[in-house]
């Protein structure tokens, strides 16, 4: 029996002698992370890297076989979505952002430093038919369904980032998904509405001689020179076929995202986004130039699409060309004349087209 | 508490409302009756009146030439929200649960998206069709535009709230067709209605007089 207070054991009283003296002949306690870090670990092949290396496939565009149906249904991890994550939380968000900020600058200081720009002659007293009412209604058309999507999807981009701390989770995504809802049902009637008014003002879109003029003059901002036009000018045409192929695309991406039905994978999505992203941006860019223009930029330039009849003075400043076949063929009006037929008529033919068919 | 107001007292008030505020602009329109025409009748007067009633919606040609615009937008219109408010799944969930105690056959989800795109196509180029044609401004009160503005942000509301996934969303389109209930027989609107008795009325009048109306 041991007691209480036993004599420690001689095996025990051996071993402290023996560590006591080989002691000094290893390295110190504070070395033995040098230690650690000089001896290589011994490599053993994980297997599990090897699999997910695989399944994460890197730049390789590799698909598994599975049962499950659907498109990219073989891929588990798609290497892309991170790339596009990145473009558009690092580019889309910020630089798109930047330039819608930056075009309103720049309309702001260019009204500061230049004004409204004034009919120099002054409202006259006589007016030239301009638009039919069906002309104005598919303008006007596109211009609510535009809007519309603009503000719906300007929420949807830009909305997690600047309204979500304003508004709080609950608000927010009651408003991302109204604007979901919106922008996908509104979206189509984008697409209708630009082909309605591709084919009514096409054939007045189709660049002819003088636009380069007008555009090496930048419309008659650089100079004091004037810059005859048309009956739309070098702007007016790039803006439409602007809105034709950008737009295009905007819709025909957005038909995809729209509608996932149709054998697209994730990577068109992918691409679909970011086309439909840059386009909107751009498109947008563009039309805020073209509202300020019509509004508080320059003075009649609005009247046609409101009434149908500018102001001839207006005409023979901006579209003098156009003014003056108008003048020759004797369709100057009184301002007070009541709207003629062609005015009141839903389907009635353009006066550019009357003109311009006129002067060939 | 405004949610259950909405869904409660004030959806009876509204249906109320425009039960018997319908019904009784049917009676006073009816019960003004007809001057009696002592002259003998060339036609079938309610035979007359029926065809027209049918006949009307084909459009006649001056029609199609001049006003094609507005022959497309209001059919586009009238027949996607008819679409819309009898065959939409929720709409049809909703007048089972509230009236009809039954449901019927319901448009698919695409079908239902494709009538809302061509009612709002319509109601938007008539909407702007009124504003913008110099002799539709002239006719148009200001009756016409709430009616209108009504009816669009009705359906607006109602796609915002498609997802169905959030209460304010499909109360804010039950209070919008709620005003709506209450604004309907007071209103132009009325014309769901009464263009039966007007174009019966043409119809069995112009027979009478052996008229092809």
């Amino acid at each position: 029996m041991t007691g209480f207070f036993s004599p420690p054991p001689l095996k025990g009283i051996l071993s402290l002698l023996l560590v006591m003296l080989l002691l000094p002949a290893f390295p110190s306690f504070g070395a033995t992370a040098d230690l650690e870090q000089s001896v290589q670990p011994i490599q053993i092949p994980n297997p599990a890297s090897d699999l997910w290396r695989e399944v994460r496939q890197r730049d390789a565009a590799m698909t598994g076989s599975t049962q499950a149906l659907g498109v990219d249904g073989g891929v588990l991890i798609n290497p892309t979505g991170e790339k596009w994550r990145q473009f558009r939380m690092q580019q889309l968000l910020p630089y798109g952002g930047y330039a819608l900020g930056a075009v309103v600058l720049i309309l702001l200081l260019f009204y500061t430093l230049r004004g409204r720009v004034p009919i120099k002659a002054g409202m006259s007293d006589k007016k030239l038919f301009r638009y039919s009412v069906y002309e104005r209604m598919i303008h006007w058309f596109m211009a609510l369904i535009f809007l519309f999507l603009a503000f719906s999807g300007l929420i949807l981009l830009f909305g997690r980032s600047l309204l979500l701390p304003l508004m709080g989770p609950a608000l927010f995504s009651l408003l991302a998904s109204a604007s979901k809802e919106g922008h996908n049902l509104f979206g189509p009637l984008f697409a209708l509405a630009l082909v309605l008014i591709f084919f009514r003002f096409v054939r007045r879109n189709i660049y002819q001689k003088g636009d380069l003029t007008w555009l090496l003059r930048g419309g008659g901002v650089i100079g004091k020179k004037h810059v005859p036009s048309n009956f739309f000018n070098m702007g007016e045409k790039s803006l439409f076929w602007l809105l034709v192929f950008v737009g295009g695309a905007i819709a025909a991406s957005g038909f995809f995202l729209l509608f996932p039905v149709f054998g697209q994978g994730r990577v068109v999505m992918e691409l679909s986004h970011v086309v439909h992203g840059i386009g909107a941006l751009l498109m947008l860019s563009v039309i805020i130039g073209h509202i300020y223009i019509g509004t508080i930029g320059m003075e009649g330039a609005i009247e046609g699409m409101k009434s149908g009849y500018c102001d001839l003075n207006w005409a023979r400043e901006h579209h003098d060309w156009w003014a003056e076949k108008c003048e020759q063929r004797g369709e100057v009006l009184d301002r007070d004349q009541p709207i003629s037929a062609r005015g009141a008529d839903a389907l009635g033919t353009p006066s550019g087209q009357m003109s311009e068919e006129a002067g060939k | 508490m405004i949610g259950e107001l909405i869904d409660g007292p004030l959806w009876y008030i509204a249906s109320g409302t425009f039960l018997l505020g319908v019904v009784w602009r049917l009676f006073s329109i009816l019960r003004v009756g007809v001057a009696q025409d002592f002259a003998p009748p060339k036609g079938n007067g309610p035979a007359g009146a029926v065809r027209t009633v049918f006949s009307r919606f084909l459009p006649r040609h001056p029609v199609v030439t001049r006003g094609r615009l507005q022959l497309i937008a209001g059919y586009m219109f009238h027949l996607g929200l008819f679409a819309l408010l009898f065959f939409a799944r929720p709409h049809v969930d909703f007048i089972a649960e509230r009236i009809t105690g039954t449901e019927w056959a319901v448009l698919p989800h695409w079908g239902f998206i494709i009538a809302s795109e061509i009612a709002f196509a319509g109601l938007i180029m008539l909407w702007l069709h009124r504003l913008l044609h110099p002799v539709t401004r002239l006719l148009s009160s200001a009756d016409d535009y709430i009616g209108t503005v009504l009816v669009f942000l009705v359906m607006l509301t109602g796609c915002l709230a498609l997802a169905q996934s959030f209460e304010p969303l499909r109360l804010l389109h039950l209070f919008l067709a709620e005003l709506l209930l209450i604004y309907f027989p007071f209103s132009n609107l009325m014309h769901a209605f009464t263009f039966i008795i007007s174009r019966g009325y043409t119809g069995a009048t112009m027979a009478r007089k052996g008229v092809n109306a």
